[in-house]
């Protein structure tokens, strides 16, 4: 109950007209950031730090919260219409969301989709962190790198279901890419690896380029065949009332959109999981659950299931943020220092001496998430306009969008290269019917996997005891191996009538 | 099978594939084997260390994928496909001299009208939308420096 109050105190904080407005510009700004790819929202935050500067430190970090956590809504929008994700929490959305626009020709549902799901998995995120907040935090504390790894490995075995129809190639594929994510500076020593002298490839192969020109430049190079196909379907739908959903729909994605809202708040506590590694688990575990459709051909429960992770991923990161002066993410890390610029300090303390502060912010996550979600909404039917430009004009308009979003992510002409060289392997495997998805899951989670699994090894001095000697890794590996072993004793399961064997839906 | 797919007649991308990946893989060992070291007595995993263990598992798929690339249909790569990756080709040659902007702005034009055949009008239109986001969004509001290239610099700077 104390929390309530303290709760609805922030409301008072927030509603000034000043508040208000500073919650409304974030979010407007949050949505175009998130759509345009290549920005995301830590250069985001960044970029719009110093406009704070004027501002009462309330007001400003109202603005850059609302602002953060738009962006997740945002980047959903260019990954369901044109198959570019504007930020990374959107790739796995991409994989449900423009088959749905494009395939089933419901452009206009599966952004209203993504919307409420982000509604959702963000309103679940804000009720944890209002009741949980600092508590949460102190749950976070408790994943070190053995609890980590495990978490990890059970992310990472989705692979196996995304790797396709040739499982051989798909494990090639992102066996290949896990090693080009481990180019550039190794994380723990700070030594060169694999750089093979070059001063760019020290750095790394940078995230954003690489999914832009994977995901988006070679999808413009496929459209090239298509280019003179007339694009009409979505332009007969270009009212709010076309784009709702049906209350069917709305059954669909509501499951997954509170599972995963309640396992992405969960993952935006942990230190440096963050809203992409909780959109990828979010997916991972829709696919244990039932879905009318199969995931990756349009599925309303895969766009709810990874949309609502990343939202409740961003309300989460708040938790140790503010109770402990840890941050989550980049993004965390900018807003800390954002805190720390205005004279504040994150910790136990920050809800004792600066309640206003705090549960003004906390107040305004509620406040942006409603009206993003309006915004969102309204802005839907202009949105869909995009698909119903011929392909013809599309191939230069995407093109542009990769080299500037690529451009825009380093201040380098080497993020270009990146996308178009990434862009042509990514066509040139796709023709090759090599599956990609699994590579974007690859490349996110191998090097947070290899740093916590380093880590840990050192740790025990190289023994595999450290993953079963602490209660959540050892819950943890348990599950690894259930998921790892069931298809191996899944017909023996069968055999002795202890599961049932479902015929799917034709 | 698809208009755009036939079946393999004989050694083509399917193979090449899996061979490039072998020949990657065995580098990448060789290299974290004896450059970057793999696992140290007292300080555990080296900066090879995950990297040989990735490289390893790549290797065996590579072969696996090489065996059953003979059985595999061989795609069709459309030539104007290649008609994208060359004009991103020609833009990053041409931002060295003459500037990132004005080189998609002249790609963009280019494309529409000689490529595409569009009308004056269209072309007009959908450059002057794609310019707006472009300046509009990434330069003057987010402010990018992209580069000027080596007129723009040999000229004002």
């Amino acid at each position: 109950m104390e929390n309530i109050e303290l709760l609805l105190q922030g409301f008072a904080v927030l509603f000034t007209f000043q508040n208000i407005l500073a919650t409304i510009l974030g979010a407007v700004l949050g949505l175009i950031i998130g759509a345009m790819p290549g920005i995301g929202s830590l250069a985001g935050v960044a970029l719009l730090l110093p406009l704070t500067y004027k501002f009462n430190p309330t007001t400003a970090i109202i603005m850059l919260g609302s602002l953060y956590y738009a962006n997740m809504y945002g980047g959903a929008f260019s990954a369901i219409l044109l198959n570019i994700p504007g930020d990374s929490p959107a790739v796995m959305t991409s994989l449900d969301g423009y088959p749905m626009a494009t395939v089933k020709k419901r452009p206009g549902q599966a952004l209203l989709t993504s919307n409420l799901s982000s509604f959702i998995g963000g309103l679940i995120g804000m009720i944890i962190l209002t009741f949980t907040g600092p508590a949460l935090a102190n749950v976070g504390l408790k994943f070190g790198p053995a609890e980590m790894t495990a978490l990890l490995l059970v992310a990472m075995t989705s692979i196996g279901w995304l790797v396709g129809e040739n499982p051989t190639r798909g494990v090639l594929l992102t066996m290949f890419v896990i090693m080009l994510a481990s180019m550039g500076m190794d994380t723990l020593s700070g030594s060169p690896r694999y750089d093979f002298g070059s001063i760019y490839l020290l750095g790394g192969i940078p995230f954003t380029p690489f999914v832009i020109g994977i995901v988006g430049f070679a999808q413009v190079i496929k459209l090239m065949e298509d280019r003179n196909i007339q694009t009409k379907a979505a332009a007969e739908k270009l009212t709010i009332r076309g784009s709702m959903i049906t209350r069917h729909d709305f059954r669909r994605l509501l499951p997954p959109a509170l599972r995963s809202g309640f396992l992405g708040t969960f993952v935006g506590v942990l230190p440096g999981a963050g809203a992409t590694t909780a959109a990828f688990l979010g997916y991972a575990t829709q696919k244990s659950f039932k879905s009318e459709e199969p995931l990756g051909t349009g599925a309303i429960e895969g766009i709810a299931a990874c949309e609502a992770a990343n939202n409740g991923a961003a309300a989460g990161a708040f938790a140790p943020l503010l109770a402990l002066g840890i941050p989550g993410s980049g993004t965390g890390a900018v807003l800390l220092g954002g805190l720390m610029m205005w004279g504040l300090n994150p910790g136990p303390l920050l809800f004792v001496n600066e309640p206003d502060f705090a549960w003004g912010l906390i107040a305004s996550l509620f406040l942006a998430n409603l009206i993003t979600l309006a915004i969102a909404w309204g802005v839907i039917p202009f949105l869909i306009k995009i698909l119903s430009v011929p392909t013809k004009l599309l191939i230069p308009c995407i093109t542009v969008v990769c080299i500037v979003g690529s451009y825009s992510t380093s201040n380098s002409m080497y993020g270009v290269l990146v996308m178009f060289l990434s862009g042509i392997l990514g066509y040139v495997m796709q023709k090759s019917r090599y599956a990609t998805p699994p590579v974007l899951l690859a490349f996110v989670l191998a090097p947070l996997l290899e740093s916590n699994m380093r880590k840990a090894f050192i740790i025990s001095r190289g023994s595999l005891n450290i993953f079963f000697a602490k209660p959540i890794s050892l819950v943890l590996m348990i599950a690894l191996f259930a998921i790892l072993l069931f298809p191996v004793v899944r017909p023996a399961l069968v055999k002795a009538g202890l599961i049932k064997i479902k015929e799917p839906k034709s | 099978m698809t208009n755009t797919e036939r079946k393999t007649s004989g050694f083509g991308i399917n193979q090449i594939i899996p061979i490039v990946a072998a020949v990657m893989s065995i580098a990448f060992i060789w290299l974290g084997l004896n450059k970057y070291g793999f696992w140290h007595s007292a300080k555990g995993p080296m900066p090879g260390f995950f990297p040989v263990v990735i490289s390893v598992a790549m290797l065996f798929a590579s072969i696996l994928a090489f065996v059953f690339s003979f059985k595999e249909e061989a795609p069709v790569f459309p030539v104007a496909n290649w008609l994208v990756p060359l004009s991103v080709a020609c833009i990053i040659g041409a931002t060295f001299l003459i500037g990132l902007i004005p080189s998609v702005a002249v790609y963009v034009l280019v494309w529409l009208k000689a490529y595409e055949k569009c009308t004056w009008k269209t072309t007009l239109i959908t450059f002057a939308a794609i310019m707006a986001v472009v300046i509009g969004c990434f330069v003057l509001w987010l402010g990018v420096p992209f580069p000027k290239g080596l007129i723009y610099n040999a000229l004002f700077s």
